[in-house]
């Protein structure tokens, strides 16, 4: 039944139940899972699934019919109105800056979360000609694509709340392109990129859905394919997405306390949110998906004589065979499937599970806040968003919406007592760099390549690209500490940190040094395969259209980066020291464009190179 | 001046942190404590030594790496992995006449008849071993203390400690690395390399990673210094040339990117680039006067890492080491799915990388100085799960190089089981044939750091899991050196 299910990823016009309608079917299918603990299982699941995966669009309201009251209503400065907007979203303009001003955080935020998703990357990625059966450039082979894709979604789509909130989660639920290597690999991971943007306002439980049965996450973490025990063969299931979707995507290792902390037996020892033989109990009721090719259309390549369906399969939700689901009993968790039960019913009860189990509130609340706004949030800030993940105000358990917003409003985030804490804050991802300078200074693509491969390479390029960790570990860990350092002393966590070492600062400064000047240089602008031609060049720029008006007054060009890129956050005389270099240059009214655009660059790369910068606070 | 607090780098420091490692009950980190004894008279040496950890992150399928050879044992796993009939492939078993020219020929027999072979793809450590400069360690993983299966499903956890978050790979990749889960700052890499710091007049390069942050490198003195895998230290443009025409830019450059900061997070990043900027001379420098001639191959990452391993142990003159310990890594084991498909070519960069790696020693008339290892996050199933294996626990690793003594297993061959009944050969795996270590990796660790130069008083004075193991704890069934080094 889920199977054939619709998911509206690629849809623009998204499905818009109310919160009320959400609530009910949260509540429902807490009930249902109550009567499968029961031991009956198998029971229809239609009525609750279906509505489970809608994608549900958040109430404007939602913070304050959470409960909580927010010291820090309004910005008092347009520097506390930057800082808000490069937490909400990847940065700041001025038109943002008074619209904040103007009305408000809340419902500045509550509108952009009501504004209507933008385009997908799968359509994108189909207008630039990307889904065409193409015996030479084989788009179907190629990783590339996926990357300009996801480029192009950051720094351009105008929805871009929604894709910051998209970004922070798909370092949660982790697909990597790296490791899909199915046909149509770009189309897969667009699906998954879209399947996060069009969720990142929903339901919690909808996404859980949406992820488990993602093709791409179908592909990376095993449940494609994943057939039931053979007892001739000795053949168990794959216990990988069973793991994995406890430890990473839902609960973690650890039983939490409602504001993150470990909860201790008396001995002081930690207690294991689950064991093996809940992986292993768990793993059954993945069993029995594969991708839904029920829509493939399928065109012979006659080169390597090879047939290439189209793309459709990437997007659908995965579909079940179910003589391929397990048939034991499954008990897990303290919950108990019996034998016999269906793969549909069986993956609901598996998913109810774990949606309504204690940690997931403060283990994913805990999480966006550290990628939003600091790396070691209070107990206290973690309490208030996990509260407000298990209940929005309206009854509600796993409103999106409703969480960020907590994570976005909450006096810790808002208050200026973090700016004088020499711990708050966190290190801004070089990706999010790049897509913040990108934004803020009016990038475009002249031929509308928008081609930004992928900039993993921690030598020469950023060491870091969107859907592109090495692994479903992500990036960096939410508890790395950093070795050798005041925080390895203290034992304090850093996650982002764990991308910084000798080599990686270099290459970033180097990368930067090319880009902010120049742009980013393309092969072929005019077709969407990357083989070189004679059209090669920095077909992606920045128009520094509002910097170049002031270059001539190095002051008001520093004052002018300091609240765009850090909310000025940038000392008194780190300031000055910029200033002064870019004074060791003068400018006049005759100044070449190149000088001026010197001058900018130079600006922006020093600006961008301090640590002022650097630590998001 | 790259010693970073060198307060905590002494006796006192490690009396407080033992006590409180005392409190915090398992799993010691018992590499912290080795960072204790930076002061030890061991290291005083002379002459030079390397460890390089080569790390498979995701988790290897042992059974398909070492693969049991002799027939009994071959049919046993053939019947488990799905193979096909006549000792051919299938499921997920290799076949066993594509074993034989990578057939293992140690020089005393293993009991019982026991024939191990490498994967068909690992021609080149097949050969190395045969010619004595490689040797195998079977079924080591973490343990806290010697366990059986009986003991492991025991509910006195106080008695039996286990290893905190088995089956999980950061945790365990962690503790493979230092004893700890996730988020632990000191690795018994880094440990070593804490003893050694005083024997090498650039502390800084002690301790190389080739490849991502990990902890194993990191100590509680010793950093782990980065290098890229392209060939070495990464130059900063802006601070080194002019910017866009501008030396004030530069000059601003550099003073910004190295500034010490108030705030805790904008120090400790300065401090990174700070010391990237230093080291890069000397790196540079001290590189440019090595000329290596052997072939590494292309296209293969590990084989990057390890070049720029064996231009970096060239240039150690240079850059004034005596003790080194490096690390590198290769991804790509967690193979759930397309075993049979994927395995061979992770396995095969391996084996090529490493054998070009130990010509390269034998042509910088270092390879009785420089012992590779490897490690992983975790074994796998015996058990199939269609096309692939789950996590496991215990594993097989490989030590390469002139000071190993090859042509040997070490350790003992676990059964070929998957069963779960109270028969003696279902004792050595935890379900599904994860294997119960038979060997911690305290022990392997502490035999490469006794050929390092740590003395025995000390390992066993200091390292609180090592002294549950060995002829002292009664348990000389757990050797504390377990004999592969020379």
């Amino acid at each position: 039944m889920l199977a054939t299910e619709e998911h509206e990823t690629n849809d623009h016009a998204l499905a818009e139940p109310d919160m009320a309608r959400a609530g009910s079917a949260s509540l429902a299918a807490a009930a249902l899972l109550a009567a499968c603990g029961g031991g009956g299982g198998g029971g229809d699941a239609a009525g609750a699934g279906s509505a489970a995966v809608a994608s549900a669009a958040p109430l404007p309201a939602a913070a304050s019919a959470s409960g909580l009251a927010y010291a820090y209503p309004l910005p008092a400065s347009d520097e506390d109105a930057a800082r808000f907007l490069l937490q909400a979203q990847f940065s700041a303009s001025d038109a943002d800056i008074a619209a904040v001003r103007s009305k408000g955080y809340a419902p500045w935020l509550a509108e952009q979360m009501r504004a209507p998703a933008a385009q997908t990357g799968f359509d994108w990625l189909n207008s630039r000609g990307y889904a065409v059966v193409d015996n030479t450039a084989r788009y179907y082979d190629n990783s590339y694509p996926g990357d300009y894709m996801v480029w192009n979604q950051l720094m351009t789509s105008p929805d871009a709340t929604r894709k910051r909130m998209a970004l922070a989660l798909s370092e949660f639920f982790v697909v990597s392109s790296s490791g899909i290597d199915v046909s149509w690999r770009s189309h897969a991971i667009a699906a998954w990129w879209d399947l996060l943007a069009a969720n990142a306002f929903g339901n919690y439980r909808t996404l859980l859905e949406g992820v488990t049965l993602n093709a791409a996450m179908g592909y990376y973490l095993n449940t494609k394919g994943n057939m039931k025990e053979n007892a001739a063969t000795g053949r168990a299931p794959d216990e990988n997405y069973g793991r994995e979707v406890m430890q990473l995507f839902t609960i973690g290792l650890n039983q939490l306390n409602l504001d993150g902390t470990e909860k201790r037996d008396a001995s002081g020892n930690k207690l294991d949110s689950y064991t093996q033989s809940d992986v292993t109990n768990i793993a059954r009721l993945f069993t029995g998906w594969d991708f839904d090719q029920t829509q493939n259309v399928n065109t012979l390549e006659p080169i390597q004589n090879r047939t290439i369906p189209n793309t459709a399969f990437t997007r659908l939700p995965m579909r079940l065979t179910a003589a391929n689901h397990s048939t034991l009993a499954s008990n897990f968790l303290g919950a108990s499937v019996a034998a016999g039960t269906d793969g549909v019913a069986a993956l609901k009860a598996a998913l109810d599970t774990l949606f309504n189990h204690a940690n997931v509130g403060p283990f994913l609340g805990k999480q966006m806040i550290q990628r939003l706004v600091t790396s070691n949030p209070s107990p206290a800030y973690v309490a208030r968003v996990a509260g407000v993940f298990n209940n929005n105000g309206a009854g509600v358990r796993g409103d999106l919406a409703a969480m960020f917003t907590a994570v976005l409003l909450d006096d810790e985030a808002r208050g200026p007592a973090g700016l004088g804490q020499s711990g708050f804050g966190k290190l801004r991802e070089p990706m999010v760099r790049l897509v913040q300078w990108g934004r803020t200074f009016g990038i475009s693509s002249a031929r509308g390549s928008w081609k930004i491969g992928d900039l993993s390479n921690p030598a020469t390029q950023l060491g870091q690209n969107p859907l592109r960790s090495p692994s479903v570990f992500n990036f960096f860990r939410p508890g790395y500490v950093p070795p050798s350092t005041a925080l390895s002393a203290s034992q304090t966590p850093a996650p982002e940190f764990q991308l910084v070492n000798e080599s990686s600062v270099g290459g970033y400064l180097n990368y930067l040094q090319g880009v902010v000047r120049s742009g980013i240089f393309v092969n072929a602008p005019d077709v969407p395969n990357n083989a070189s031609n004679a059209a090669n060049g920095y077909d992606i720029t920045a128009a520094y259209t509002a910097e170049l008006a002031l270059v001539l007054d190095a002051a008001a060009l520093v004052k002018r980066l300091n609240l765009l890129l850090c909310a000025g956050q940038l000392s008194a005389a780190n300031q000055t020291l910029i200033i002064n270099a870019l004074n060791a240059t003068p400018l006049t009214a005759t100044s070449t464009d190149g000088a001026r655009r010197d001058r900018i660059a130079a600006g922006v790369l020093l600006v961008m190179a301090s640590a002022d910068y650097l630590i998001q606070k | 001046m790259h010693l970073l607090q060198p307060q905590l780098h002494s006796r006192r420091a490690f009396l407080r942190r033992s006590g409180q490692l005392a409190l915090s009950g398992t799993a010691l980190p018992f590499a912290l404590n080795l960072a204790a004894m930076g002061e030890a008279a061991a290291f005083d040496a002379t002459d030079y030594k390397a460890l390089v950890c080569v790390f498979f992150y995701g988790g290897n399928d042992y059974a398909n790496t070492v693969v049991t050879y002799d027939d009994p044992s071959y049919n046993a796993y053939s019947t488990i992995r799905g193979g096909g009939a006549g000792q051919t492939a299938g499921g997920i078993a290799l076949a066993k006449a594509d074993l034989a020219a990578t057939l293992l020929n140690p020089t005393t027999a293993l009991a019982g008849g026991r024939q191990y072979a490498l994967h068909p793809s690992m021609g080149g450590l097949a050969g190395l071993f045969n010619a004595g400069q490689a040797a195998v360690q079977l079924n080591v993983g973490p343990l806290v203390v010697p366990l059986t299966r009986a003991q492991y499903n025991s509910s006195d956890r106080k008695t039996y400690p286990l290893p905190p978050k088995l089956f999980s790979h950061n945790d365990q990749q962690s503790i493979w690395q230092s004893s700890s889960p996730e988020g632990s700052t000191i690795g018994w890499g880094g440990n070593i390399g804490d003893l050694a710091l005083s024997s090498n007049s650039t502390s800084l390069f002690t301790c190389i990673n080739v490849t991502g942050n990990a902890v194993f490198l990191s100590g509680d003195s010793a950093l782990s210094y980065q290098v890229s895998s392209g060939g070495g230290a990464v130059a900063i443009n802006s601070v080194k040339n002019n910017v866009y025409g501008s030396s004030a830019v530069k000059s601003a450059m550099s003073a910004l990117v190295q500034q010490s900061r108030s705030h805790t997070l904008e120090n400790e990043y300065n401090k990174v680039t700070a010391r990237s900027i230093g080291a890069e001379v000397q790196v540079t420098s001290g590189l440019a006067g090595v000329t290596l001639a052997t072939p590494f191959p292309t296209g293969n990452s590990l084989a990057d890492q390890l070049k720029t391993v064996a231009r970096l142990i060239g240039a150690r003159n240079a850059l004034g080491t005596r003790r080194q310990v490096f690390m590198v890594s290769i991804g790509g084991f967690d193979l759930h799915d397309n075993l049979i498909a994927q395995h061979p070519g992770v396995l095969g960069k391996v084996s090529d990388a490493l054998s070009a790696f130990y010509k390269a020693t034998v042509e910088l008339g270092v390879a009785n100085k420089v012992t590779a290892f490897t490690a992983s996050d975790f074994g796998r199933t015996l058990a199939s799960n269609g096309d692939g294996s789950d996590h496991g626990w215990g594993s097989h690793h490989l030590m390469v190089g002139g000071a190993v003594k090859g042509k040997a297993f070490y350790g003992t061959p676990p059964p070929v089981s998957v069963g779960s009944t109270a028969a003696a050969n279902d004792q050595w795996h935890v379900g599904q044939g994860r294997l119960l270590p038979s060997t911690s990796v305290d022990q392997y660790a502490a035999t490469l750091a006794k050929w390092f130069g740590v003395a025995d008083s000390e390992l066993t004075g200091i390292l609180p899991n090592v002294g549950r193991f060995g002829v002292a704890a009664g348990r000389p069934d757990y050797p504390v050196n377990l004999g592969f080094m020379g």
